[in-house]
């Protein structure tokens, strides 16, 4: 695989592309063709999308936008 | 109830109950299962059925021949009538006064011709079916904003999957106007910036109160979709038009929901998961190197640096030794050998060559002085000798056609006629070969 890392923040990435990419690191980790420093730079990388994820599903409050119409508010969850 | 004693015949029993029946009037809606529409008949005979039942119904030609339209197998049928007993074959039957294709009927023909055309048209295709995204990021969300379907959808997907943004796009599902308000809000929210995938719901309702998404415009708004489209439309035993058309077909809106997205869970062990692989790959990694790097540690080069030059340093030595040892006596030896041949060398050599060298010179400068004019001389007579030799050569005359004779002994060169007489033999030589002749005449004179 090559250099293709993305390098943007894992926060500011969505939970489904971090994971896709924390997927990847794991799998060119585990294939050991790296070098030992690419490997420490993915590892870096894997735990910080790790991070990230962990903490968008720990704190994710469902945001709702209403496109058109208005929702009548019958469960008051 | 209690049981009469007296018994009756069949007949009367027949009609006893057959005016009961009569007493009976009802309007019934079922689907026409057999039916015989024969033109002698004075009846139309068919059956209604529903899932667990069936009756037997009847229809007096006049009154059939008025109501306007052709039964058929399949059709969804509301009829008026009385129960009644057919005696002759002890039957219960429905006599059927009025007869009205029920609503629903009609409508189901209308979606199944409709689905045949999009089915024609390529739009149920498997292959078409997308698959949806494993982890999206917004979803829409196409429903009414009343009603039950849309909190199913918001609380499942906030219980499984709070990740995702959800887009809403509240819209009529029933009645007039649904079904443009339905394409309009598909339209709307599945290419809205960022949705990856949309879900239409819609909670249980009549098949006339789905009827909406039987509507050929929604299911091309469905197929239409740039994202993927997940249904969940009432609890209908059959699929609407949209949902065939769906990349995936769900059965409720909280199962569209569920369909929509993964749950928390399942990611949360998923992440675990990763989280282990990560540690191990990386770890392993570093260990496998750690490894090879002990096992090159251990290499005798790096335990001993000195038996990196050992071996030279011994060859070295080996070779001063040996120069050592060879250079007083072996140079010493050839050297005084060599001295010796030169002093001889030098001492004979002249000697050995004065003699001749005087000799060679005398000679050469004689044949230097002498040798042209005599080269000169030699080649001028042979030249001249053998002109005349050839010239002299009888052989060269023979050649030219003379002839010489020979007497008889062929001793003796016959110059004149006179030598010979008549009769006598001669020999003549010619260039080639030699002739034995016989004399006829010798006349001196010619």
């Amino acid at each position: 695989m090559e250099e293709t890392v993305d390098a943007s923040a894992p926060e500011s990435m969505t939970f489904g592309a971090a994971l896709a990419e924390l997927e990847e690191i794991v799998k060119s980790l585990e294939s050991g063709q790296l070098e030992l420093e690419d490997s420490l730079g993915r590892y870096e990388r894997g735990v910080s999308l790790l991070r990230a994820c962990r903490a968008k599903l720990a704190d994710a409050q469902q945001r709702v936008t209403m496109l058109v119409g208005e929702i009548e508010d019958e469960d008051a969850e | 109830m209690a049981i009469e004693n007296t018994s009756v015949s069949v007949t009367e029993a027949l009609r006893r109950a057959k005016s009961v029946l009569e007493t009976i009037s009802l309007t019934i809606v079922g689907e026409v299962s057999e039916c015989t529409v024969k033109p002698g008949y004075k009846a139309v005979y068919f059956s209604l059925s529903d899932d667990s039942s069936v009756l037997p119904c009847l229809m007096w030609r006049d009154s059939y021949d008025l109501c306007g339209f052709a039964l058929r197998p399949g059709m969804l049928v509301e009829v008026s009538g009385v129960f009644t007993a057919y005696a002759a074959k002890g039957r219960m039957q429905f006599q059927v006064r009025r007869l009205t294709a029920a609503g629903e009927g009609v409508l189901r023909l209308q979606v199944a011709a409709l689905a045949r055309k999009l089915e024609a048209e390529g739009l149920m295709r498997a292959e078409r079916k997308r698959e949806l995204p494993a982890f999206p990021s917004k979803i829409a969300l196409v429903t009414s904003p009343r009603g039950k379907a849309v909190h199913d959808v918001i609380r499942t997907l906030r219980r499984r999957y709070p990740v995702a943004e959800l887009l809403i796009a509240g819209v009529q599902v029933e009645g007039e106007g649904a079904v443009s308000a339905l394409t309009e809000g598909i339209r709307l929210a599945g290419s809205h910036p960022g949705v990856e995938l949309l879900i239409l719901a819609r909670g249980g309702g009549s098949y006339e109160d789905l009827m909406p998404f039987n509507a050929e415009q929604v299911a091309r708004a469905v197929a239409a979709c740039p994202v993927p489209v997940v249904t969940g439309i009432g609890h209908e035993p059959d699929d609407s038009i949209a949902d065939m058309v769906a990349d995936c077909r769900a059965s409720t809106p909280t199962a569209a929901a569920e369909a929509a997205a993964p749950a928390t869970m399942e990611i949360v062990s998923r992440l675990d998961a990763m989280a282990r692989l990560l540690g191990k790959a990386l770890s392993h990694s570093v260990i496998e190197r750690a490894h090879r790097l002990r096992l090159i540690a251990h290499r005798p080069v790096f335990r001993d640096a000195t038996c990196l030059m050992s071996a030279r340093m011994l060859a070295l030595d080996s070779a001063a030794e040996a120069l050592s040892r060879a250079l007083p006596v072996g140079i010493g030896r050839a050297a005084e050998a060599v001295g010796r041949s030169r002093d001889v060398l030098l001492r004979v050599g002249p000697k050995l060559t004065e003699r001749p060298r005087i000799a060679l010179g005398d000679a050469s400068r004689r044949i230097a002085q002498q040798g042209p004019a005599f080269m000169e001389r030699a080649t001028g007579q042979w030249t001249l000798q053998a002109a005349r030799l050839e010239d002299l050569s009888p052989l060269a005359i023979l050649a030219r056609g003379f002839a010489v004779c020979y007497d008889g002994a062929g001793e003796r060169v016959l110059r004149s006629a006179g030598d010979v007489t008549a009769g006598d033999r001669v020999r003549v030589r010619l260039a080639e070969g030699e002739l034995g002749c016989v004399v006829e005449r010798a006349d001196t004179e010619v």
